[in-house]
């Protein structure tokens, strides 16, 4: 917590210190400075920042939504800097294959998960460093549908987007291309598309095979999916040559080859590239603002130290539970009353098989194939559509979730393990619905920083139950045509989304369509936080296009105030 | 059931197909935890998580067990979390000191004796009933019995399967990855890779 007289006249901070007297406090910052001594601004080499140095923008958040706006606004010529919560690291050297030394790149604060259908974070979907939770996404890359975006018009349920398909498709060619993402073209869902994948699909692997396979008895189109890992060598403005995908399997654990494109190797180097400057280890506690309302500037933590970063606008960029509890701690951007709430997970249900073939789970890259058949399939009783894939899986991974499941002990848990090389999963990844009962709240207990922990609630709700019935009768129907014995599912949900819907009314909505929030004159939001409904895929590309537009959108309105 | 043979992994770990970062991560498991001294846990709590992962990894075929509690006990001590917790749940740290005294008034309702003075088979009896959420005892209003038990499952696997002798046990050579995977698809091995028997 920053000393009350390093506050500036005239700045509001409504986060209070968790201790209100001065003397008291004093004690204990002294107490603390003692114990040790790396907090003793003496003992630091770096000069703190003149905090009178203003620059035009700060991004808090260097994952899929704050890194392409950060390489696009430095690319305008903006000075802006990124605070990262988490470390730099060097993928070469730091990562290993290893499933347990890699749950560094997990953003492990806990959170408390409530509802009938409690989320899974850390490594389900949270991560932290430069580079966000990309550092450990799968890669899987499929393009929103046009109607993923017009659920309440086609269905009567769920919410529209307040824009088309329209404006976000310039934006996925251009990442599509710029990442270099591996995929079929044409797309068999989708293909009347201006531009194709810039590099052929990456090759199938076992479980893969045995989808194609089945899937093309029951008469179910499957193709490669899309990819954002090198099938080949890629040239990349501002980075120069990235290397080709080597099937070692281990996306959601860390590429220590630069072939995924995480942001650590795409846009970030660009951005430094022009100029942007990325600091990490930079937890950011607070945000201030003057009388009016405005934006002034970010307090936060690094290496024991409390800093303050003035800027002129803010893009919070910090993932759909740290975006919104930035908000509520900061009591900012909350007149809609929609901060923290229509918190969406997809349906991730699993079907896992074992089979008489040598599959080897940890080859390739883990999701190979894909349909989207159940996009919008005909006998649906449930809004919205889900689509297939095929699943790698690493030893730990496999092995904690099957528990959970399962609740194998004893020799037969052993026994069952000793089968890994010859099981293979499906999942899908469906849409699910904005609900009023899910949502996001500040605990009452406290993290390390003294910080109210986030509490989730999340219960699937009646479509997503049907939704679920449906996709787990379906993966059934495959894994028994591929030849599965010993068929299970697992109910789970993935992907953080909503807490700061994006709308049409400040009186229904967290921030325009822009992505700006409606109750402050210089914030702006992008990540999936912002989402109005969930989509029927995978949410990392749509989060980067949003991040580029919403950086475009930014732009026009600057140039058009002069 | 396929069965692996022994030290594939050890193996690869001395050959250049592995990261220094990569080995460095395996070969610090491979180190005998046999005589760890408790420092979250006392002396007999300790010893009762040892007697439960021993029964939820039973391992008659390893002279030297692979060790599952030291891990629970660091990661207590530290105050280390994966992210996220059951609401349900109290902190990680209560959750581990009721549900293992759970598990103690659960055999003294059966058998009355402590876990740790039970016969295997005895044993196997408490923890079916925790398996199943119908263990007796008082702590259990305060925990949630199937909540522990998965918590503690997942923990005591993923400790498990990240160990290199329990890698070799799955057939799992992953790890050895600096030339990449060029045969991927169905039945198709590398050189490196362990054929099964049995």
């Amino acid at each position: 917590m920053p000393e009350e007289e390093t506050l500036e006249e005239g700045t509001l901070t409504p986060l209070q210190p968790e201790i209100q007297d001065p003397l008291l406090r004093e004690i204990l910052e002294e107490n603390d400075l003692q114990a040790d001594p790396s907090r003793n601004p003496l003992e630091q080499p770096a000069p703190l920042p003149d905090p009178t140095d203003e620059v035009d923008c700060v991004v808090i958040g260097t994952g899929a939504g704050g890194a392409p706006l950060l390489a696009r606004l430095a690319q305008a010529g903006l000075r802006v800097v990124a605070l990262e919560a988490g470390p730099r690291r060097d993928p070469t050297k730091d990562y290993a294959t290893d499933e347990k030394a890699q749950n560094f790149l997990f953003w492990n604060d806990e959170r408390l998960s409530a509802g009938h259908n409690p989320v899974a974070f850390g490594k389900n979907n949270s991560g932290t460093g430069v580079g966000g939770s990309t550092l450990h996404y799968t890669a899987y890359t499929p393009r929103a549908h046009r109607g993923d975006l017009t659920l309440h018009t086609d269905f009567g349920q769920g919410v529209d987007w307040p824009f088309q398909i329209d404006e976000l498709a310039p934006y996925y060619e251009e990442i599509e291309h710029f990442l270099g993402i591996s995929g079929p073209t044409p797309y068999p869902w989708d293909p009347t598309r201006r531009k194709g994948y810039p590099l052929a699909p990456l090759p199938l692997n076992g479980a893969a095979q045995l989808m194609e396979r089945a899937c093309g008895k029951l008469g179910i189109r499957t193709s490669p999916a899309a990819n954002a890992a090198l099938s080949a060598r890629y040239y990349q403005e501002g980075i120069g040559w990235r290397e080709a995908c080597t099937n070692r399997g281990f996306c959601q654990a860390g590429c220590n080859r630069g072939a995924k494109a995480s942001m650590d190797v795409t846009f970030l180097p660009l951005a430094e590239s022009y100029g942007a400057e990325i600091r990490a280890d930079a937890y950011v506690t607070e945000i201030e603002r003057d009388a009016s309302g405005r934006i002034t500037g970010v307090m936060y933590e690094q290496h024991g130290r409390t800093v303050r970063q003035r800027c002129r606008n803010l893009f919070l960029c910090a993932g759909a539970v740290e975006t919104p509890r930035l908000l509520m701690l900061n009591e900012l951007a909350l007149n809609s009353g929609q901060v923290g709430k229509h918190f969406m997970a997809h349906p991730g249900m699993q079907v896992w098989g074992t089979f008489p073939e040598d599959i080897r789970p940890y080859k390739g890259i883990p999701g190979g194939l894909i349909s989207e058949d159940t996009h919008r399939p005909k006998d649906a009783d449930f809004a919205g559509g889900y689509l297939l894939q095929s699943i790698g899986v690493m030893p730990v991974t496999f092995a904690t979730q099957m528990v959970r499941q399962r609740k194998l002990w004893g020799q037969p848990l052993r026994d069952y393990m000793r089968n890994y090389n010859h099981i293979a999963g499906i999942n899908i990844l469906g849409d699910c619905l904005p609900h009023a009962s899910n949502f996001m709240e500040l605990s009452d207990e406290k993290d390390a920083r003294g910080l109210p922990k986030p509490r989730l609630h999340f219960t699937a709700q009646e479509n997503e139950q049907r939704m679920n019935r449906h996709a787990e009768k379906l993966m059934r129907q495959i894994w028994q045509e591929a030849g599965a014995t010993d068929i299970w599912a697992f109910e789970r949900y993935a992907h953080v989304i909503g807490t700061a819907r994006m709308g049409r009314s400040g009186d229904d909505a967290v921030v325009d369509p822009d992505g700006k929030a409606f109750d402050v004159p210089n914030l702006y939001i992008c990540d999936n936080s912002v989402f109005p409904s969930a989509l029927s895929v995978n949410p990392a590309l749509t989060i980067m296009a949003l991040s580029l537009r919403t950086a475009d959108k930014f732009l026009l309105q600057r140039k058009a105030a002069g | 059931m396929p069965h692996y043979p022994e030290g594939t992994v050890r193996a690869l770990l001395e050959t250049d197909l592995v990261t220094p970062a990569t080995r460095a991560a395996l070969e610090a498991r491979l180190v005998s935890q046999a005589d760890y001294a408790p420092q979250f846990f006392d002396a007999d709590t300790y010893q009762l998580l040892r007697a439960v992962a021993a029964r939820v990894f039973p391992q008659p075929d390893r002279e030297t067990p692979i060790e599952l509690a030291p891990n629970v006990d660091k990661r207590l001590l530290e105050g280390r979390a994966d992210g996220w917790r059951y609401d349900a749940m109290p902190p990680d740290r209560e959750a581990y000191r009721l549900g293992l005294g759970g598990i103690n008034q659960a055999a003294q309702a059966a058998f009355q004796q402590l876990f740790v003075a039970l016969s295997a088979e005895q044993q196997d009896v408490i923890i079916g009933q925790l398996a199943a959420a119908e263990a007796p005892g008082e702590n259990w209003q305060e925990v949630p019995q199937d909540k522990f038990f998965e918590e503690m499952l997942a923990e005591l696997a993923e400790s498990y399967y990240a160990h290199p002798l329990a890698q070799e046990e799955i057939g799992y050579v992953g790890m050895a990855d600096i030339p990449g995977w060029t045969k991927i698809g169905l039945n198709e091995l590398e050189p490196r890779e362990p054929e099964a028997y049995g």
